[in-house]
């Protein structure tokens, strides 16, 4: 196919034929949800169709007694609480873009959020999915009952950017709002005492709701959009959720705002209301598109790192601004170590785009020279996707591919993501044997 | 977000602006999730995010946009609930406005869509020829069933289709004009406290003069002058939304002459407008005129008394309520909460003066009426009025309260339940006659 | 009798496999060999004894890992995480005493690869959920690794979900890293006394479907139980809820102490009411959890004397039925219905294991699809063959 062109189907049986016919005739495929990914992950590519879920967006059955619901891949993440919350429901994964993200795409991503700390990723909130194989064949994995019979291809669904099948319909855990939540502002004189007071909290035996920080210039950004009342004039602010009945959470909250007191924090604020909680929130989730009110374009990083590593990656990411000349903006995920630098540059310039790729490299380098990731919840994309060496061997990566090619034997499905360099199913697929070698005679048998 | 415009094409001051707004988006997305059209048809090209990415195409190639573009910039509703998500700050209402100009410039339209359009463009901002025009239609109406009721692509609505729509728009009954309409003062009943202009519109004071009038009674017993301004009329919003920016320029240009000139004269405290479209438009008269020199300070002026009614209501509070016991679903138009952020303020009020007030569910979503859009897009604009009805009836309230004329004529003839505009509500409150349509 | 091989690091059980590869000699994969009767019997040409692979990496409780090779034994990683009061959420069952083995038996890695996991599985998830990354061996004799130390990693596909629960066909792991909790400052039990199966699931879906925390829901003949973890006034203010909420259900209440407490939901986790009778066949149904009782009615009304309890609020059925030459599969999977889910045999004979399908069938399009993601990690099926048929 010479020229781009996109499919908006509305049943399971049109995905199916769309797909099966692209698996006859070796046409790529991009299966596309809200396109919010932050990682290039749907991003169509010349010679490939490119596959809308948009109008799949009802929610087709809520099940409260088993705590699930079963919708479409279309139906935005907040969608699926709108649809429960009545009823003192919720689903627990909140990425940042709940607002527009779709379930299908989170389940492409393994989705995080604010409070993954406590109630996990996508992967740990999903009882199962219908989806589509590239030979057009519908499966069911999963159910309203946990755990696989064989496989955990749910599991391995959850997180495979698209590369291995079209969800066509999903079903998910809910569960029941907490009593109460409160939300702790705390403001810190340095970054490094922010960093500190996340670990402490954690090594406290405290597992808060959620744990996210956010430095001076995204505090700005993010105020101006909500108003939430943020310190200005911390270098480092934490929003710490603690939630459960009143009496753990006042005493949760005691002890949290005690640690950040011993770390020098110099804001403590706790929400009043469910009204002031949702607005302390309401500015860390917008703090992304925020940051577009000071500059026309920023690249935004995913690297997950050990908790302990925090300090000494911030400090060093400083550095590395000043020799990229770039400005950066952190947004993150301090619970779990998930970071999210966001590189400030203007794309109209080639200089800058180029050292703000070259600058992102570099963070990622680091992060996995500390021990950590390349992506923690964004997903790997076209954007990382040429650092994947920087993680993984070519043993490892012929690995994943290796099982890329059980579902999709032709590399139709999203191509150009994830994997730096494709390599054909029918030579990975070769084994080498050489017979008549002497077993290793120094390994202990009997 | 990457622009590529030349230095030629940023000397043109309108291509500059809107080059300024594309460098803001970061197509983030959040704006899709409350765009009524996307969520309807679930196609990226019908969300806001997708139609910023097909105008900077039209205007950064300098080309006539295709047919499927026009098709998806046609279908915005102009609702700016995407202004409102969005958290970069996007002023998406410049880049459509300059995206629906440039269409009307260089695409060309079909012949009976060029007659539709003309006609509303004729029609709209002169109540005399509209009134004919409704007694005309009352005629022919009778006749609307014979036309066709569905397209088969929606959105993509043929002639006849339209026109059917437009007669189903026309109202059983036309009222007489009222006599609050004409250029007058209306002193205040009490001491003195504020003067302000009344903007009188164009299609409300032929479909429902009784806003006017309502308007009128309850600032003079607030104490407050009212000057029905001679030369003052439609705001030029229904012509902008087509793409006739001159056209809504000569209307803009004529409004502010008008009140200039009282300004200079007995002077004005604001220039209060209670059809919120029309609120959204006189506040931004900067900007639309911000490319001519000699009107550009003059337009800001203007534009800076621009108030909502229920603006001025609440900087001098009600006084003597008699509250009346019922639940009231208030109806945020568009143009109020997203064009000009007032949402909270007329519920206040509502409550101030006795009513309870009930937020409706997907209370973002637009009702579908959005000026010419019920007779361009009709399929679209039944959807999302069905889709409100339902939303306000789930609330169960004993009158639905809105801001602007025109939601309420379109949501009113898609359910039982009575509609009056918050003035009216407010005004019955402090001693004014009960509503006709709760009577 | 096969013989074993016992590689000591990472590098010889490398050379292991590349020998058995070269070889065309199949490999029974084992830790301790504590859960060698549970699945379908094999025949491999040579046990692969991973004991010898054994110890602690890493521990690094303020990151909330443990990193360890495979054949550490289960019970050195509990000891070694209770010293700074922390735990494997997901509570890994001691399954030896039901089919008949020692108790206190068995590596975490053992554990992983059965996906394992006790009554918390509701609140914290099961093996799969805690399993962070990995490093080992496919069936081309190749060292990979996947996954990492950290909380959250979505980088390249996630096969630690995969191998979790892969009973050891896939690969052979040499090492993992493993997400470990604080232990709760207090546990304490409700029980409601006298419920019957139905009111009794009820009762737990609707105790889950509070806000107040639940983390093990278990209804025995006569006796069910809720389980209320963490600091202690929370717990004393949820436990007070429960009791209000659950009034309706018109049954006795009791409460357990954290002692208690430890003692009764250790047992629920290794099936303990079960292994006496040692003549019975063991299932385990995993169901939506309203659909337990009726799961159990059906099969009752085929046979009279089946024991069955439920775990997971309804979710997790064990079963115990006389013995008989099929371990009635068909009357036991045929009575799970429309509404999904899943049966596992845990304990027959050998040769009714051999004779009938241990885990649930699977239709043909998903066999197919799990038989080449197979092939992907091991194309000669030397690891474990057949023992997930």
């Amino acid at each position: 196919m010479s020229k781009a062109c996109r499919c908006l189907p509305e049943t399971v049986p049109q995905v199916s034929a769309i797909l099966r016919y692209c698996q006859d005739n070796k046409v790529k495929v991009v299966p596309r949800g809200a396109g919010t990914s932050l990682s290039g992950g749907s991003m169509p590519v010349g010679d490939a169709i490119l596959l809308g879920l948009g109008k799949f967006n009802r929610v087709l059955e809520i099940d409260y007694a088993n705590r699930s619901a079963r919708v479409q891949p279309g139906v935005t993440n907040l969608g699926i609480t709108k649809a429960v919350e009545h009823e003192g429901f919720y689903y627990a994964p909140d990425p940042s873009s709940q607002i527009a993200c779709s379930i299908g795409g989170n389940v492409a991503e393994n989705s995080g959020g604010v409070h993954c700390l406590k109630y996990g990723l996508t992967t740990n909130n999903l009882l199962g999915i219908e989806m589509v194989l590239m030979t057009g064949e519908v499966v069911r994995l999963g159910g309203k009952h946990l755990d696989s019979e064989g496989y955990d291809l749910l599991g391995v669904m959850t997180g495979s950017e698209g590369l291995l099948g079209v969800v066509t319909e999903v079903t998910v855990r809910l569960l029941r709002k907490p009593t109460t939540a409160r939300a702790v502002l705390l403001g810190f004189p340095t970054e490094a005492a922010a960093a500190d007071c996340v670990a402490a909290v954690i090594a406290a035996g405290i597992i808060p709701a959620g744990m996210e920080m956010m430095d001076k210039e995204a505090v700005k950004c993010a105020e101006a959009y909500v108003g939430a009342g943020y310190p200005l004039d911390a270098e480092g602010l934490l929003i710490v959720e603690l939630d459960g009945p009143p009496v753990e959470v006042d005493h949760l909250v005691e002890r949290v705002a005690e640690i950040a007191r011993g770390r020098g924090a110099t804001t403590v604020r706790v929400s009043n209301d469910e009204q002031e909680r949702v607005l302390f929130w309401a500015g860390r989730k917008a703090a992304f598109p925020a940051v577009g009110q000071i500059t026309p374009d920023y690249m935004c990083l995913d690297g997950s790192v050990p908790r302990g590593r925090l300090v000494e990656v911030l400090a060093e990411m400083r550095e590395m601004s000043k020799q990229h000349r770039l400005r950066v903006v952190n947004v993150f995920h301090a619970g779990d170590g998930n970071l999210h630098p966001l590189i400030l540059f203007d794309a109209n310039d080639p200089d800058e785009l180029h050292r703000a790729e070259e600058f992102g490299a570099d963070i990622l380098r680091l992060c996995v020279r500390v021990g950590g990731v390349l992506t923690g919840e964004h997903g790997v994309g076209i954007e990382k996707r040429d650092l994947m060496g920087v993680q993984f061997t070519e043993i490892d990566l012929d690995q994943q591919m290796r099982l890329k090619c059980a579902f999709d034997p032709d590399h139709l499905l999203n191509p150009g993501k994830v994997f730096p360099q494709l390599r054909r199913c029918a030579e990975l697929g070769r084994v080498v044997i050489h017979h008549n070698k002497m077993p290793f005679p120094d390994i202990p048998r009997f | 977000m990457q622009t590529n415009f030349t230095l030629a094409q940023l000397a043109d001051p309108e291509t500059a602006r809107s080059n300024d707004i594309l460098r803001k988006c970061v197509h983030c997305g959040f704006c899709t999730a409350t765009c009524p059209t996307f969520v309807l048809l679930g196609d990226e090209r019908d969300s806001p995010r997708g139609r910023i990415y097909l105008i900077k195409a039209m205007i950064e190639g300098d080309r006539a946009p295709s047919a499927s573009e026009v098709r998806h910039v046609d279908r915005c509703l102009s609702c700016l609930s995407c202004m409102t998500t969005c958290p970069s700050g996007v002023n998406y209402m410049h880049l459509v406005d300059h995206g629906r100009h440039h269409i009307e410039e260089t695409f060309s339209r079909t012949l009976p869509d060029r007659f539709l359009r003309g006609v509303l463009a004729y029609l709209m901002p002169r109540p005399a020829a509209f009134r004919w025009a409704m007694v005309l239609g009352r005629l022919a109406k009778p006749f609307a069933p014979l036309l066709p009721a569905t397209s088969s692509d929606p959105g993509g609505a043929t002639f006849l289709r339209r026109m059917r729509a437009m007669l189903e728009a026309v109202p059983d009954r036309v009222p007489t004009p009222s006599p609050v309409d004409r250029p007058q003062v209306f002193p205040a009943i009490g001491l003195q406290r504020k003067r302000v202009a009344l903007m009188p519109g164009c299609g409300q004071q032929v479909l429902a003069p009784e806003v006017n009038e309502a308007t009128v009674r309850l600032l003079t017993r607030l104490d407050i002058e009212v000057v029905n301004v001679a030369g003052s009329g439609c705001c030029g919003s229904s012509v902008l939304h087509v793409g006739r920016n001159d056209q809504a320029i000569e209307l803009a240009k004529r409004n502010i002459e008008a009140w200039l000139r009282e300004i200079d004269g007995a002077g004005l405290d604001a220039i209060v407008i209670n059809a919120s479209g029309c609120g959204t438009t006189v506040k931004d008269y900067g900007h639309m005129l911000a490319d001519d020199p000699a009107w550009h300070e003059k337009a800001k002026q203007v534009a800076a008394l621009a108030k909502d009614v229920t603006e001025i209501v609440a900087e001098v509070g009600l006084s003597n309520v008699t509250p009346q016991p019922l639940t009231v679903a208030y109806h945020s138009a568009c143009s109020m909460q997203h064009g000009q952020k007032l949402d909270v303020l007329p519920k206040k009020l509502l409550r101030e003066a006795g009513f309870v007030v009930k937020d409706v569910p997907e209370g973002h979503l637009c009702c579908g009426w959005a000026g010419t859009y019920q007779v361009l897009q009709p399929e679209l604009s039944r959807r999302l009025r069905d889709r409100k009805v339902s939303n306000i009836e789930s609330v169960r309230p004993d009158v639905i309260a809105a801001g602007n004329f025109g939601c309420i004529g379109n949501i009113a003839s898609g359910t039982g339940i009575p509609m009056a505009h918050t003035v009216e509500l407010l005004d019955w409150a402090t001693g004014g006659p009960q509503p006709a349509a709760l009577m | 009798m096969a013989g074993t091989i016992r590689p000591r690091d990472a590098n010889e059980l490398r050379r292991a496999v590349e020998w058995a590869l070269n070889e065309g000699t199949t490999l029974d994969v084992r830790g301790q060999g504590s859960k060698i009767a549970l699945g379908k019997p094999m025949d491999c040409g040579q046990v692969l004894d991973l004991s010898g692979i054994s110890g602690i990496v890493d521990y690094a409780p303020e990151e909330l890992v443990v990193t360890l090779r495979a054949g550490t034994p289960i019970s050195e990683v509990e000891a070694l995480l209770a010293q700074r009061n922390q735990m494997l959420a997901f509570e890994p069952p001691d399954l030896g005493p039901l089919l008949g083995l020692q108790a206190g038996q068995g590596t975490l890695v053992g554990a992983m690869m059965g996906n394992l996991a006790g009554p918390r599985r509701l609140s914290a998830g099961a093996a799969r959920d805690h399993l962070l990354g990995f490093s080992g061996i496919n069936g081309r004799g190749e060292a990979f690794k996947s996954g990492g130390r950290v909380m959250k990693n979505v980088t390249g596909y996630d096969l630690s979900k995969l191998l979790a629960g892969s009973w050891g066909t896939l690969a052979v792991l040499d090492q993992v890293s493993v997400k470990v909790l604080p232990v709760p400052d207090q546990t304490r039990t409700l029980l409601l006394l006298g419920l019957d199966d139905a009111t009794a699931v009820r009762a737990m879906c609707a105790a889950l479907g509070s806000p107040h925390e639940v983390s093990g829901a278990v209804h025995l003949p006569g006796r069910t139980a809720l389980r209320i973890e963490g600091v202690a006034p929370s717990v004393e203010a949820r436990l007070t809820a429960l009791r209000e909420l659950l009034a309706d259900a018109g049954a006795g209440m009791e409460e357990l102490g954290t002692l208690g407490s430890r003692t009764f939901w250790r047992e629920v986790r290794d099936v303990a009411a079960l292994k006496a009778a040692s003549d019975t066949v063991v299932w385990k149904i995993s169901c939506p959890p309203t659909e337990g009782p009726a799961i159990v009615a059906r099969i009752r009304s085929q046979r009279p004397s089946v024991e069955a309890f439920y775990d997971w609020s309804g979710g997790l059925v064990w079963l115990a039925l006389p013995q008989c030459v099929d371990a009635d599969h068909e009357l036991v999977r045929g009575a799970i219905g429309a509404k999904g889910g899943h049966a596992t045999l845990i304990r027959a004979p050998e040769a009714v294991r051999a004779a009938v399908p241990v885990f649930q069938p699977q239709p043909a399009a998903l066999a197919a699809l799990a038989s080449r993601v197979k092939e992907s990690f091991d194309p000669k099926r030397l690891f474990n063959p057949g023992r997930m048929g």
